[in-house]
């Protein structure tokens, strides 16, 4: 064991990195709110396949915007309840490594397919209704009423 | 290729999907997309958990609902969703403490908490959680457990998702419900923690 599991791993500057990018794409950084856990996923992977260098920061943000414009010609109403803006990252995403050559559509969908036909925790069904460990009391109360 | 009306399980999966093909083409690994989840973990979902916490705090009758069946007044403000179904909160005392670890894989009531922080999907974390929890949250959380309180570690599952309620902060007799929440951190929800301090 080297290193505590409670302590952040990220620094301060990490995040000025990830809003300045965030901000490239005409976004402010008070905007990057996330409502679900896959939310943060998909922000996290397409910053991070762009800082690994697969493909430029422009593409994505190019990809994005095209994504989000198909999406308000397709609807009457701009405050249609569908909207999500993580969904377009998602879209971009999948689309600039298409484009890249790195991932074709129909594997993708194969994949997703998958992914929903597995229960999440397939191993883990069980319910456990007692404790999986107990580590007693070292020492006794002082002044307990037992 | 339209995304009106897609639901949130197919987007999530979509997610998983591009993921592990970008890892599988060696575009990128677990540890660098986490790196970049990490900045923002905290912000995601604990907020709700620690409403959740601070009504219990302020209205003994919803925390009694609470401790008898979580998932249905965690409804009752409105919060719920996929991974929630079966959810059981743990009331923390000065007899005894409770801590949650998923000891097969990361089960985790993210409806109130978010998403499970990197170090509770991790091998070591689910072993020596439940083998020497004591020593786990004095060396590696610095929240050491005082003596005379026994620590019961409860395995998450599927099923049944566990999440802890704990101690109100002394001092914080006056507080509203709202200021109540600033003081509850995830950590403290898993038991691996403390809550803020009033100040």
């Amino acid at each position: 064991m080297t290193s505590g599991f409670g302590r952040p791993r990220t620094t301060p500057h990490q995040r000025e990195e990830v809003e300045r990018l965030f901000g490239e794409l005409g976004s402010h950084p008070e905007e990057l709110v996330f409502s679900e856990p896959w939310e943060v996923r998909a922000f996290a992977l397409a910053v991070a396949g762009h800082t690994s260098g697969q493909y430029p920061w422009k593409d994505f943000q190019q990809a994005l915007v095209s994504s989000i414009k198909t999406w308000e010609n397709s609807v009457e109403d701009l405050a249609h309840p569908a909207w999500s803006y993580f969904e377009h990252w998602v879209s971009a995403l999948q689309e600039v490594l298409e484009h890249g050559g790195f991932v074709d559509a129909r594997a993708v969908q194969a994949r997703t397919e998958g992914v929903l036909s597995t229960p999440a925790n397939r191993n883990h069904h069980e319910p456990h209704y007692d404790p999986v460990a107990i580590d007693p009391a070292v020492t006794h109360r002082t002044g307990a009423t037992s | 290729m339209s995304n009106v009306d897609r639901t949130q399980e197919e987007v999530a999966a979509r997610v998983k999907a591009l993921e592990s093909l970008m890892i599988e083409k060696g575009l990128l690994t677990t540890e660098m997309v986490d790196r970049f989840v990490e900045i923002y973990e905290n912000e995601v979902g604990p907020q709700l958990g620690a409403k959740v916490v601070a009504r219990a705090w302020t209205d003994p009758d919803f925390k009694a609902r609470l401790l008898e069946d979580a998932t249905a007044a965690c409804r009752e403000l409105e919060i719920g969703g996929m991974q929630g179904e079966d959810m059981v909160v743990l009331e923390v005392t000065d007899e005894v403490h409770h801590a949650v670890v998923c000891t097969l894989c990361s089960c985790y009531p993210w409806p109130v908490l978010g998403t499970p922080p990197n170090w509770y999907k991790e091998p070591q974390y689910r072993s020596r959680m439940v083998r020497e929890p004591r020593k786990v949250l004095a060396e590696e959380f610095s929240f050491p457990i005082p003596d005379e309180t026994e620590i019961r570690v409860w395995d998450s599952s599927s099923e049944i998702r566990y999440w802890v309620l704990p101690q109100r902060p002394r001092g914080t007799e006056d507080w509203t419900e709202e200021q109540l929440t600033e003081l509850v951190t995830r950590d403290s929800m898993i038991g691996v923690g403390p809550t803020k301090a009033a100040s």
